[in-house]
Order: structure tokens, then C-alpha cells, then sequence
């Protein structure tokens, strides 16, 4: 009971130590506290609670005993990620998201088709994509091959979509602008519609940057070689490895974190001049 | 309306392209089985065995036609709508997880935005973690969960449900906090000249302006949470739903079992958006807001 | 919202505690979905077997990631079914399951391999590609390999090993020269498939002198000690081998009654008739008590795993007889 009170007391005071600090401060170094306190403070009520209530180690394991386990594999987690990750994910991202970008182009120039493929892929991209897992690693089989393709087609829709609206996001005066320049399409395209594009293809960069990584882990449950951290996830937990399991968990936060993150920085980079990344330190 | 012709274009082309696919993926398995029987196949036989096949790579689509009308309609028909073998019955399943899992979605994630846009200190500490939230692999915690909520005596509809309020709360946070800030500078001074309270600048500014943007994420987390319940249902397994009729058909390698839960999903979710689509419509033109 | 979830609970807490008082409750975890591998216990739900003894059964049925320890675990069943290499490695990490029942005398698992992949006896494994099952079921195919001195890592001389879903397909599709399957299930669905029995050749667990228990019933040691609850596993066990005997009395009416506990429906007749045929066969040797010769080859098969072996050291009161001595006389 005195590890509950001794958590409740600590959770009470970095919640209120945050409210300080973001209401008195508006620097970059805050910016940054602010959401490691919070951070800090789940794992500490988490381990707190786990402790303080005895919590069976085969349900939920301590934080402590995840970065145990996950000091003492990471050999095993390297070989995992670079499965999972760079070969699967990553992969079928890039595959993915180039093949949508290149249709998108393609499809840009005729109106009739963009006006029958923008509700299907709409329709597409909302389907329970997830479900074609088993069906692609049966025709692709088992390898990180077979991750890369449900990648592809978990990201392709969205990114199609969002490009092909965003293809269209320059107004009628620029473009009669472009026109009176006596402007080529490929000179249009390159100087004034892709530009514009922008934000909306990061949009769809961003949305696909978390379906992939998702995307290649559910592959991994319908058949994998003996690596992986799908692989690794269902095999733990059937041996009661909880430890291992979140330690797996653990790689795939901060590797889709990162990747989140590196894809808003590059976005930042190249939309400075939109109206959302103004205004922003 | 002038869109039908290029939606109905595409619709056959993919048709047309499922057909092709499904003799050049089909293929081997007969030429395979015509070898062990010793005969030899011409190319218009061995393109009838492609598209009739028992358990194909790719079933054609009046193969999953079939299927979906043999466990529908003709279940209609016989009076057994909601006999188990009925996808009427699964579909209902998760429909009921869908719907439970999006509504606790929708106000956890309103509730989160509302918090992130009128508190300095949530907005710097729990965005970057909804962030990061989402990059956990749901899956691999699913069957977690339900053993978890299970040892506290929760079981059946609503771990499935907790699995489709974790994917669908996080497009209604991103999207909320966005409508909620939609009022600009000149609208937010307005509302000061007229010394209104902050709740009523939430009533009568924030909360009107963020409809748009509510609306296009609720289609979105409506998807993501008919997700989250055919996910729920994978690892559960043999316990009903869309999701389960998936799994047990890649376990006995119905291949058109799978695919007719796949595209009666997917039937469900352009219903569910269409549905929220409709709202949507209506709302906005009685706001005047409609475009 | 939150009134009504609490209402909710409230409702089916009450409702079940209504229940108990006439009859005691017991929930039973299954290892795998619906089928007729779990027949008896279906059989004894649908006759009034447990009923008789004053249990109200409950059955979940299990999936492929649905793992039986964690749920007995988290309180989840009372119950559960799992195979003895994984009850006992489980051991190993802390949780205390007791096998109080064996209704599987035989083990029903095999390697099936592909004539054309060139195999015809162990020796050829090397260089090979192997399905496995995962999730606590690779066990027996690990001690089998180092008995065979084969390596598992994918190193030279090896064989490589695949993580095989729930199905067949590497086999049929040629990605793997042989795949894991149980003979009352996924041999079967080779054969459905098309492939003979001609084009294939099986090698027994069972004949390998691997064999290890399958679908035992374990519950948690310190459940045990409550001498209510023994006296509730008793009458359990006495009944779940009652709907076994009658199962493998009447295989085709047992396989019908499992179909019609089937959730999903996506069972066939043909296939279950067929499976309960294969697995009255496992059972037929069995009448619920577990034969210490048999645990005594699973463990040593187990422990014999050369520099990684499955456990580490001899489990200790990982079965008891108490269950069975006083269901069975």
C-alpha cells in the first residue's frame, strides 16, 4: 500500500511541477521537459503499480524488468529491427509510396480519370487492409518480401489520395498565372502544383510512416523465417517472456516515433511557407 | 452524377485486372494437378480451372460472389440470418464492436482535445505521447489486452471495443485539436469585445468552427475502428466476427472464405463512412456551412 | 457511458453469482479454436455430464494467440489445456501449473514432408527447409533437431527453420520441404489439397521417440490446496472422461455437437468426423490418469537438449495423481 501512496504523491507532484513549468515558460528546452516528465511519470506509476499490487509478471511486466531484458537481447532486437524495419517497413514504404506518387502524376493529367479514381481509392483506403496479410504471404511468401507487399498496399491509397488532392490544391489564378507565362505542364508541375502538393503529400507521408511499421509486424503473424519482431512478439508471449515481448514493443515505439518524427522535420523543411508550419519555433 | 462513368471505368478495369490476376495466379496449381492426372490442358480449359478452383490463390469474383450470396441472401431466404454460418451474423458481431469501440473512441479523443487546446500543460505533455501511441504495434498487444482485461473480469465485447477506441480516438484528437484552433485571431477578439467567458467562447466559436474537421476524422476513426475489431478478433479467434472468419479461413486455406469476410468488410466500412457522410451533410447545411 | 458499463458488470456479476449457488462454475480454456480435438469436453458440456456434477462449465475456445498460461494466469479459467513442453517451460518462468489430468495418451504431432523435396528419411533434414509452430509449440520439434544434432539457427549443415502459420501452404506451394502437422488435422488439409498420400511421407513423433504429452489439464498449484476446488476438479475430470468415452464411442455424434458449439462456422462436417476418428485413436490408450513413464520420457526428452534445452533442471510437482485417483475410483 505505501508504494501506491508513495506513487500517487509523486504522480500528483509532476503533474503539478508540468502545469508550472508550461504556464510560466514558453522556451525550447520546455517544450522538451514538459513531455519527458510525462513520460517519466507513466513508467514510474506503471512500475509503482506493478509493484504495489503485486501484478503477475506473465501479465504485466515491470519497466525495470523491460529494460532488463531489453539490455540483456539486443543483439537479438538489432537482428529483429533490420528484419522487420529496415527490410520489411522500410522497403515497402518506399516502394509504396513511390508507385502512389508516380500514379498520382500520371493520373494528374486526365480529369476523367482522376474523377473515378479518387472514390475508389478512397474506398480502398478505408478498407481493413490488414486483412490481406494472410493472402499476401501466401503469394509472396515468407520472407521480409512478403512484409514489403502488405506494406505497399497499406500505404498506397493513402498516399494516392492525398497526393492526387493535393495535385489539385493550386487555385485556378495560379495556374492561369502558370498559363501566362506560357508555361509547359511539366514547367507547371514542377514550379507551381508539386510545390503546392506539399502538405498534403507529407500528409500522406506521415499517415503511412505509422501504417507501415504496423503493417509489416501483422505480416510476421501469418508465417516468417525465425527472425523478426512479429516473429518475436507471438513467440514470447507463447513462452510467457513478457519481459521480451515489450522489450520488442519498446523497439517498435521509438523506431515509428523516429520515423515520424524524421518525416515532420523534413516536412518542416520543405512547407515552410504554409500557413501550419508558420508561427512555430 | 458526372462521375459515374469514370468511377464505373475504374471499377471494371480493376475487375478486369482481378480476372487476368486470377488465371496467372491460379495457373500452376492446375497445370500441377493436370500433370498428376496425365492430361493435358488447352489454354481455354486450363482458364475455366482458374476461375472455378476449390481452393484458389486468387478466387475469381463470382466465386466470392457466390460465397458472400450463399451466406447472406440465401440465409435470408431459408429464414437463418443469424445462424453462425451466416456472415450476417459476423458482420453483426463486429459491428457491435465497431460501434461500442468508436463511440469511447470518439469522446476520449474529444474529451483529449478539448483538455490539449484549453491547457497549456496537456497540449506540451500528452500530444507527442498520442503520437507515439500510435506507433505501437496494436496487434502484437490485442491478445495481451483481452488476457488483461479478462484477469479483471472484463471479457467478451468490450476488450474488442478497447482495441477500436485505441486506434480510433487518435484521428479525433489530431483532428479535433486542429478545428478546435480553427477560429482566427479576428473571431477569437470579437468574443473578448463581447467579455465572453472561455465556455462560451467554447460554445459559440470553437465548438461550431470545429465541425468540418470533426466530421472528416470521424470517417476516418470509423475505418480505424472497424479495424481495431477485425484485429481484436484475429488473435481471439472461434469467437465469432468478421475478423475470426478471416482466421479460421487462412487456417483451413478457404481462400474464399477470407475473401468474402474481406470485401463484407469492406462493405461495412463504406456504409459506416457513407452513414457519417450523410450526418455530415445534413449538419453542416443546417449550420450554413455546407460547401 | 461510464453508468452504464458499471450497471453492465454489476448485471453480469450478479447474474453469474445467481448462477453459482446452484451450481459451481468452471471455466475451461482451450489450447486451439473449436474442433474435435476438445470433443470430450464438449460432449460432457452437451449430455448434462457436468451438469450431473453439480459444475456449470464454461468453454473458451483458444486461438493462435491465445496463450492458456497467461489466461489461467490472470485468472482468466480455472482450467486450461496445453502441451506438457510448454506447461513445463512455463514452469520454468515462475508459473506453478499442475497437471491434474491426461485424457491424450499418444502425441498427434509429425513433420510431413514432400517426396519431390527429396527426403525419404531424418537424415536428409540438413539443408532443408522445416514449418514449425511457434508459441510454445516448437518445443518437441527443438529437442527432436539436437537429438538429431541438426542446428536451428540457420547455420551450414543445419536446417532452416520457417515459422509456418495456421495452415499448410509452404508445403503445398513449395517453400518448405516439410511442414508440422497433427495427424487428425493439417495432415488432412494436405490431402484436401490435393496432394496424395503417395507424394508424402510422415515421420511420427510418436515413432521418433520424441513424443511428447499433448492437451493435458493443468490448473494452478496453489488453487490445489483449496480442498473446494479439488473436490470441484474431481468432479471435472470425472465428468470431461466421461465425454471422452462417449466421444470415442460415438465419434460421428460427437463431431456433430462440437459443430454446433462452433462460433464461427467455418467448420466442416467432413473434416471433424474425420478428426474425431484421429483423435479417438490419441485418447483410446487413456483414461484421464497420467502415466509416469510417459511424463518421465517427456521431460527427458525435454532436458536432453544439448547446449539449449528446453528446461534446465527436473520439475518437481509438475503433475500430481490426487485429481485422477479420486475422479477415476
Amino acid at each position: 500500500m505505501s508504494v501506491l501512496a508513495a506513487v500517487l504523491v509523486y504522480w500528483i507532484a509532476s503533474l503539478a511541477l508540468n502545469v508550472w513549468l508550461a504556464n510560466r515558460y514558453n522556451t525550447r528546452l520546455v517544450r522538451l521537459v514538459v513531455p519527458a516528465i510525462f513520460g517519466i511519470t507513466i513508467l514510474v506509476v506503471w512500475e509503482g503499480v506493478v509493484r504495489g499490487l503485486e501484478i503477475n509478471p506473465v501479465l504485466l511486466p515491470a519497466p525495470t524488468a523491460i529494460g532488463v531484458a531489453f539490455a540483456g537481447a539486443l543483439d537479438t532486437l538489432w537482428v529483429d529491427f533490420v528484419q522487420t524495419f529496415v527490410k520489411g517497413a522500410l522497403s515497402g514504404y518506399i516502394i509504396g509510396c513511390g508507385a502512389a506518387f508516380l500514379v498520382a502524376v500520371a493520373v494528374d493529367r486526365s480529369p476523367f480519370l482522376q474523377r473515378g479514381l479518387l472514390p475508389v481509392g478512397n474506398f480502398v483506403a478505408a478498407l481493413p487492409i490488414i486483412g490481406m496479410a494472410p493472402i499476401l504471404v501466401m503469394w509472396f511468401g515468407f520472407d521480409w518480401q512478403s512484409k514489403s507487399a502488405v506494406v505497399v498496399v497499406m500505404v498506397f491509397f493513402p498516399m494516392l489520395v492525398n497526393t492526387v488532392q493535393g495535385l489539385q490544391a493550386s487555385d485556378h489564378m495560379q495556374r492561369d498565372l502558370m498559363r501566362t507565362y506560357a508555361a509547359s505542364y511539366p514547367q507547371a508541375l514542377m514550379k507551381l502544383r508539386l510545390p503546392a502538393a506539399m502538405p498534403f503529400i507529407f500528409n500522406g507521408l506521415k499517415i503511412a510512416s505509422t501504417l507501415a511499421l504496423i503493417g509489416a509486424i501483422v505480416a510476421e503473424f501469418f508465417g516468417s523465417p525465425i527472425k523478426g519482431m512479429g516473429f518475436r512478439i507471438s513467440t514470447e508471449v507463447g513462452r510467457l517472456a513478457l519481459d521480451m515481448v515489450w522489450a520488442e514493443i519498446a523497439v517498435a515505439a521509438l523506431a515509428g516515433s523516429a520515423f515520424y518524427g524524421s518525416v515532420a522535420m523534413i516536412e518542416k523543411a520543405v512547407t515552410f511557407w504554409h500557413p501550419s508550419q508558420r508561427g512555430q519555433s | 452524377m458526372r462521375s459515374i462513368l469514370p468511377i464505373l471505368t475504374v471499377v471494371l478495369a480493376i475487375f478486369v485486372l482481378w480476372y487476368g490476376m486470377a488465371v496467372k495466379l491460379n495457373a500452376p496449381w492446375a497445370y500441377d494437378k493436370a500433370k498428376r492426372a496425365d492430361v493435358t490442358l488447352s489454354f481455354s480449359e486450363m482458364v475455366a480451372d482458374t476461375w472455378s478452383q476449390n481452393k484458389p490463390r486468387l478466387p475469381a469474383p463470382h466465386q466470392v460472389t457466390r460465397e458472400i450470396w450463399k451466406t447472406t441472401g440465401a440465409m435470408i431466404a431459408k429464414g437463418k440470418a443469424f445462424s453462425k454460418r451466416s456472415l450476417i451474423y459476423h458482420g453483426w458481431v463486429t459491428l457491435s464492436a465497431t460501434s461500442l469501440g468508436f463511440v469511447m473512441g470518439t469522446m476520449l479523443g474529444i474529451f483529449l482535445a478539448i483538455g490539449i487546446v484549453h491547457n497549456r500543460a496537456m497540449d506540451m505533455s500528452v500530444m507527442p505521447w498520442v503520437i507515439a501511441s500510435q506507433t505501437i504495434p496494436i496487434l502484437a498487444i490485442a491478445p495481451m489486452v483481452i488476457v488483461v482485461l479478462n484477469a479483471i473480469g472484463i471479457s467478451g465485447l468490450i476488450p474488442k471495443a478497447v482495441i477500436s477506441m485505441y486506434l480510433s480516438f487518435f484521428p479525433v484528437v489530431v483532428g479535433m485539436v486542429k478545428g478546435l484552433r480553427a477560429p482566427d485571431h479576428m473571431q477569437l477578439d470579437q468574443m473578448a469585445t463581447w467579455h465572453a467567458s472561455r465556455v462560451q467562447v467554447f460554445w459559440k466559436l470553437r465548438l461550431p468552427s470545429s465541425m468540418p474537421y470533426l466530421f472528416t476524422s470521424l470517417k476516418i476513426a470509423m475505418a480505424a475502428s472497424l479495424i481495431g475489431a477485425i484485429v481484436g478478433e484475429l488473435p481471439t479467434g472461434a469467437q465469432g466476427g468478421l475478423g475470426a472468419r478471416m482466421l479460421t479461413g487462412s487456417y483451413y486455406g478457404q481462400t474464399i472464405q477470407i475473401w468474402s469476410a474481406l470485401i463484407s468488410a469492406a462493405v461495412l466500412a463504406a456504409v459506416l463512412v457513407g452513414i457519417i457522410g450523410i450526418i455530415q451533410n445534413i449538419t453542416l447545411k443546417r449550420m450554413g456551412m455546407a460547401r | 457511458m461510464n453508468k452504464l458499463l458499471t450497471a453492465a458488470v454489476a448485471a453480469s456479476m450478479a447474474l453469474g453469482a445467481s448462477w453459482a449457488q446452484a451450481q459451481e462454475a468452471v471455466t475451461l480454456q482451450l489450447k486451439w479454436v473449436t474442433q474435435a480435438q476438445f470433443a470430450g469436453y464438449y460432449v460432457a458440456l452437451e449430455n448434462g455430464f457436468y451438469k450431473d456434477e453439480g459444475l456449470d462449465v464454461t468453454i473458451k475456445p483458444g486461438g493462435p494467440d491465445v496463450a492458456p498460461a497467461q489466461v489461467i494466469a490472470g485468472g482468466g479459467a480455472d482450467v486450461v489445456l496445453d502441451w506438457m513442453p510448454s506447461a513445463l517451460a512455463s514452469r520454468e518462468k515462475g508459473l506453478d501449473l499442475v497437471n491434474i489430468a491426461q485424457p491424450f495418451k499418444s502425441s498427434g504431432m509429425m513433420l510431413t514432408c514432400r517426396k519431390d523435396a527429396g527426403i525419404s528419411t531424418p537424415a536428409d533434414f540438413a539443408g532443408k527447409t522445416l514449418g514449425v509452430w511457434f508459441f510454445g509449440n516448437e518445443y518437441p520439434f527443438l529437442s527432436w533437431m539436437s537429438k538429431l544434432g541438426l542446428k536451428t539457427d540457420g547455420s551450414d549443415g543445419g536446417v532452416t527453420v520457417l515459422k509456418q502459420g495456421f495452415n499448410v501452404d509452404p508445403i503445398l506451394q513449395g517453400q518448405a520441404a516439410c511442414v508440422s502437422t497433427m495427424t487428425y488435422n493439417e495432415y488432412w488439409q494436405i490431402i484436401d489439397a490435393g496432394l496424395t498420400p503417395d507424394d508424402l511421407v510422415v515421420f511420427k513423433y510418436e515413432d521418433q521417440g520424441v513424443a511428447t504429452l499433448e492437451d493435458g489439464m493443468y490448473v494452478l498449484g496453489e488453487n490445489l490446496k483449496d480442498p473446494a476446488f479439488e473436490d470441484r476438479m474431481v468432479r471435472f475430470v470425472r465428468a470431461s472422461m466421461k465425454g471422452w468415452k462417449w466421444a470415442e464411442e460415438n465419434p460421428d455424434a460427437a463431431a456433430m455437437i462440437v459443430l454446433d458449439y462452433d462460433e464461427t462456422g467455418a467448420q466442416t462436417e467432413k473434416h471433424q468426423k474425420r478428426m474425431m476418428g484421429e483423435i479417438a485413436k490419441l485418447t483410446a490408450g487413456s483414461n484421464g490418469a497420467l502415466d509416469p513413464a510417459d511424463y518421465q520420457r517427456t521431460v527427458d526428452s525435454l532436458m536432453s537438449g544439448g547446449s539449449d534445452p528446453v528446461i534446465t533442471k527436473q520439475p518437481e510437482g509438475a503433475w500430481t495423481s490426487v485429481i485422477t485417483d479420486k475422479a477415476l475410483n
